[in-house]
């Protein structure tokens, strides 16, 4: 969180002298952050046991491949052909896992702009004249339009500013992007 | 398959899903956190590859990229950009920095190692 957000997560309560609506909407700000870095915090080490446990199964496969290899030439056509088998479905199952692990990278990177997003709010709520100006949350938005790169957050950042509340986009965005599919390649 | 492939990548999850793809296929793998550490590895062993993501820490992608085609050993070595942005004013920036091709993440590993395959 910045120096200036913690600051602002100062507020006093309601009816306490130093209150103001600005401070309070600033420290729920702060909190919301906060949430989800801890949240993110406890993920991490959960998907790093995950990438570790899924690092021995590809080891452990590819051992199993090696060995099927060594069989004396009276088991390849039995048992070797069923190993191998059993190691190309294992295969196919941990190419569909390689994507599904890529789209814990690109929550985290989205987060990380959503974060941001909230303390820069709540820096931008505290200053009463800049948050009186329509020019200043015009270049806040740009702001925050130049921190999403992604498809997904240009597009829901694009309906919001089109006036779609956030459940129509998002029943929009579960249809338009429910399937888990890889993402464009372009040569140049 | 054969031949050294420099990944680039400051996620460690998204890294070691580039190293079982690629060295399933058979390919060396040498994994770099950001741009520097690429750079300074690019310079100290050889690649016939370099695979980068493009946001990251001390040196993004693109400039790498942009560094590494100023160095003589790295003037026609394929470079590709494998990132979650699909804007095209960043392609196009990464084609002028001197881009091989532009891969979206999520990566598809059958995708990822026909195209390295088609590049190198």
């Amino acid at each position: 969180m910045p120096a200036s957000t913690a600051e602002s997560s100062k507020a006093a309560p309601a009816g306490a002298p130093g209150f103001t609506p600005e401070l309070q909407m600033a420290n729920m700000l702060g909190l919301c952050e906060a949430q989800m870095e801890s949240a993110l915090q406890e993920s991490d080490r959960a998907v790093d046991a995950l990438v570790q446990a899924f690092t021995c199964l590809v080891d452990t496969t590819r051992s199993v491949n090696a060995l099927t290899d060594q069989l004396p030439v009276e088991f390849r056509e039995t048992v070797a052909v069923g190993l191998n088998q059993q190691v190309e479905a294992i295969s196919k199952q941990m190419a569909s896992a390689v994507v599904a692990f890529q789209f814990y990278d690109k929550l985290t990177q989205r987060l990380g702009h959503v974060r941001y997003s909230l303390s820069t709010l709540a820096l931008f709520v505290c200053d009463r004249s800049q948050a009186a100006s329509p020019d200043q949350w015009r270049r806040l938005m740009n702001t925050l339009r130049r921190l999403y790169r992604t498809e997904e957050e240009r597009e829901i950042f694009q309906a919001m500013m089109d006036g779609i509340s956030s459940e129509q986009e998002l029943g929009g965005a579960t249809s338009t992007h429910k399937a888990v599919k890889p993402g464009e390649i372009e040569l140049f | 398959m054969s031949g050294v492939i420099l990944a680039v990548d400051d996620s460690a999850s998204m890294r070691q899903m580039v190293r079982f793809t690629l060295e399933g296929a058979g390919y060396t793998v040498l994994q770099a956190n950001d741009g520097v550490e690429a750079l300074e590895l690019a310079r100290t062993s050889g690649a016939d590859l370099v695979l980068t993501d493009v946001n990251m820490p001390r040196m993004d992608g693109l400039t790498l990229v942009r560094e590494l085609r100023a160095l003589d050993n790295y003037k026609f070595v394929p470079m590709l950009v494998l990132t979650t942005e699909s804007g095209q004013d960043t392609k196009m920036r990464g084609k002028q920095a001197g881009a091989t091709g532009w891969i979206v993440k999520p990566f598809n590993p059958e995708q990822l190692l026909a195209t390295i395959a088609r590049v190198l």
